[in-house]
């Protein structure tokens, strides 16, 4: 399993910067993810605020994976990415 | 009068005028009358229904579940709305109909629409036209869903869905009630939870949109239209001979 590494970025949504990561997979961009509200989740199962994918490469990207829910912490959004690094050919 | 078909009347004669006896000939068609509580199934995928159901009140989905356990809803249904016309000769329902709102369904057995079909063959022709259009609102959704913006189009499905719920005299001059909740409007636009409370923030930062618990209100018309590239002509609403 490769390295992965968070770095904090400022993501542009809702007109503004709002608290994000950049997950890279030894070194590799594989996911951006940003902070929500709970009110911006309104109408999730559960209304929660954590952590969205706004957008994912390979493995993370949208030719081989649905967006996920919001992820309650960074630890669930990292065990998603890690599952699906090893998922390989395992469109979801 | 007030009669139990009065929705889907109005909704056949936007398109064109019905006799009085093809109106008679729609109530007669009823022979019975439900209530199916929201999020119910009003009829599942893989039954062979012998009765199909007009919609009276409340908001219906068409979805069917993939093996992710995602959900698409791949119609939206208001009043005057056949849920299901389609099983009278599909037989087999290839999709599940949801109740979205608390629906009032009347039924109406395959052998009444069969006995329509041998004795209207213009009320035939404009349940048939129901279909059609029904057919091309899927067209419509497919390509606003593959090229649009997310924004777009969700001001694309606002637009529809006001113009869908006056012709059937539910709208309150720009206002409609529209009891559809972010998840439901997430499941038929393909948009996550997130994005659906964004593109409506957009709209409504923009002027475009507002609403008040359900009540959904167009603050400018043509600026939505604008925004959604919508045209009705897919929802042919001109009176004309069919």
């Amino acid at each position: 399993m490769p390295e992965i590494t968070l770095q904090p970025i400022s993501v542009m949504t809702d007109g503004g910067g709002h608290e994000g990561q950049l997950v890279l997979a030894a070194g590799h961009l594989v996911a951006v993810l940003s902070r929500v509200t709970a009110e911006e989740t309104l109408g999730e199962r559960e209304q929660i605020e954590g952590w969205f994918l706004e957008a994912g490469f390979g493995p993370c990207g949208p030719l081989m994976s649905v967006t996920p829910p919001v992820f309650t912490d960074l630890d669930q959004a990292l065990a998603w990415v890690r599952t699906r690094l090893e998922a390989g050919f395992d469109p979801s | 009068m007030t009669r139990m078909t009065t929705p889907l009347i109005l909704k056949l004669e936007q398109r064109d005028q019905l006799s009085d006896d093809e109106k008679r000939a729609l109530d007669n068609a009823i022979s019975r009358v439900r209530v199916v509580e929201a999020d119910e199934d009003i009829v599942r995928e893989g039954d062979r229904p012998n009765e199909s159901s007009l919609l009276l009140d409340g908001f219906a989905a068409r979805y069917k579940l993939v093996s992710n356990g995602r959900r698409q809803i791949s119609a939206l249904h208001v009043a005057g709305d056949f849920l299901d016309l389609h099983s009278f000769l599909l037989k087999t329902m290839d999709y599940g109909v949801l109740a979205l709102t608390t629906c009032r369904i009347a039924t109406v057995p395959h052998a009444t629409l069969e006995k329509i079909t041998d004795e209207f063959p213009h009320l035939t022709r404009m349940l048939w036209l129901n279909t059609l259009i029904d057919g091309a609102i899927h067209r419509e959704w497919l390509t606003a869903m593959g090229r649009l913006s997310a924004t777009a189009h969700m001001a694309h499905l606002i637009c529809e869905l006001y113009l869908r719920l006056k012709v059937v005299g539910r709208a309150e001059g720009d206002s409609v009630q529209l009891p559809i909740t972010q998840a439901e409007l997430g499941d038929t636009l393909g948009l996550s939870t997130v994005h659906v409370n964004r593109v409506l923030q957009e709209l409504r930062k923009e002027g475009l949109i507002r609403f008040q618990g359900d009540a959904l209100t167009i603050l400018d018309w043509e600026r939505l239209k604008k925004v959604g590239e919508f045209t009705p002509t897919y929802l042919s609403l001109q009176n004309e001979d069919r």
